[in-house]
């Protein structure tokens, strides 16, 4: 049943996406379009698209994915699914953290965690940005200029760039 | 900044947590980060701005969407279970609504070849930012080769290999753990 196969996904999913859905995207793209073929490259860079621009936190996509799957109850158990179990692991972890505040271990964790988290970040931002797999010039083209004016332009609201990257896109594409 | 400024007071009641985590979702334009740090450390003053930078700092560090977690961190301290759900309720009620809304929208108007040039522009746009985020949170390591391998060796692997990550994220956490645990990171 597709319900159980979209909340097996997003909960492995969750499990795995150590410093937040940027992390994951790349691995539920290549889920989602590679190995299921539940939608295609493009399609699944609109679905991006949409949750970048509305407001709220990123991971709604999840809740994208679930519904250009299975309607409203795929929109729903993804995002349960996507969110319970991190949540659960915050409620637990939460108190254990500060007790081990300045223990040896949980620098050495921290440490290890940031390379990891900035390469999956940046491997996040190289799979949206070449959907099927195909580089194309026009897609890096708004990319670079959307991160190079990100760390630029820090006072500018990042709607503005999505916006900018929206018109880009009329003229490219 | 005055001492009196920073005041902070925790929510009292459940009611003015939901609410609290409504405003900061339903104006989370561009970003919830910014916004959750205006409504609890500057308008609500909930919370002083360290302690606001460490919590969101444990929550980067666990799985999960990091402002979900906080919302669970956050109620969990402030009325324990109920208030982790109320306050995780608060912050995902308006944009679930929202996010699909326009997702109907949007297939109204999907097959218009340039609504879509538009939309995907927008998305291209959006993978910048991880690049964004990727090389600001980058910066502080950019000097150690070790993290570098870590670094380039996942985006590799990951990106162009199109490796699981569930074979990435453990082989990269070994070998992160070896180098910080060796002072090379």
């Amino acid at each position: 049943m597709i319900l159980v196969e979209l909340a097996v996904v997003f909960v492995l999913m969750s499990v795995v996406s150590v410093g937040g859905l940027p992390s994951v995207i790349g691995e539920i793209q290549r889920i989602v379009v590679d190995r299921q073929g539940w939608m295609a490259a493009d399609e699944f860079v609109q679905l991006y698209a949409i949750g970048q621009a509305a407001p709220g936190p990123n991971v709604l996509i999840v809740s994208l994915i679930g519904w250009k799957i299975a309607g409203l109850p795929g929109a729903l158990v993804s995002l349960v699914a996507m969110c319970g179990p991190a949540a659960a692991l915050a409620w637990w972890v939460s108190g254990l953290w500060d007790r081990f505040k300045g223990t040896p271990w949980r620098a050495v964790l921290q440490r290890a965690m940031a390379p990891m988290v900035v390469g999956f970040v940046a491997a996040g931002g190289v799979v949206l940005a070449t959907p099927g797999g195909v580089p194309d010039w026009r897609m890096w083209l708004i990319a670079t200029a959307s991160c190079v004016s990100m760390l630029t332009l820090k006072k500018l609201n990042p709607l503005w760039l999505l916006a900018a990257g929206g018109v880009l896109g009329a003229f490219l594409l | 900044m005055s001492e009196d400024l920073h005041q902070v007071q925790p929510p009292q009641t459940l009611r003015e947590l939901f609410t609290g985590f409504l405003a900061i979702g339903a104006r989370s334009f561009g970003g919830v980060m910014p916004w959750a740090h205006r409504v609890m450390v500057e308008e609500r003053r909930w919370l002083a701005p360290a302690d606001f930078t460490e919590t969101i700092g444990l929550c980067q560090f666990l799985p999960g969407p990091n402002i979900g977690n906080a919302s669970i961190v956050l109620g969990k301290r402030w009325f324990g279970l109920r208030g982790a759900i109320v306050a995780f309720l608060g912050l995902f009620a308006l944009p679930f609504v929202w996010v699909l809304t326009l997702a109907i929208l949007y297939k109204e108007v999907a097959e218009n070849n340039f609504v879509k040039a538009v939309v995907i522009g927008v998305g291209a746009a959006g993978a910048g930012f991880f690049i964004a985020t990727a090389i600001k949170l980058a910066k502080p390591l950019a000097r150690s080769p070790a993290a570098l391998v870590v670094i380039f060796g996942s985006l590799l692997a990951i990106a162009v290999g199109r490796i699981s990550l569930f074979i990435v994220l453990p082989v990269a956490l070994l070998l992160s753990v070896v180098f910080a645990y060796r002072k090379m990171l």
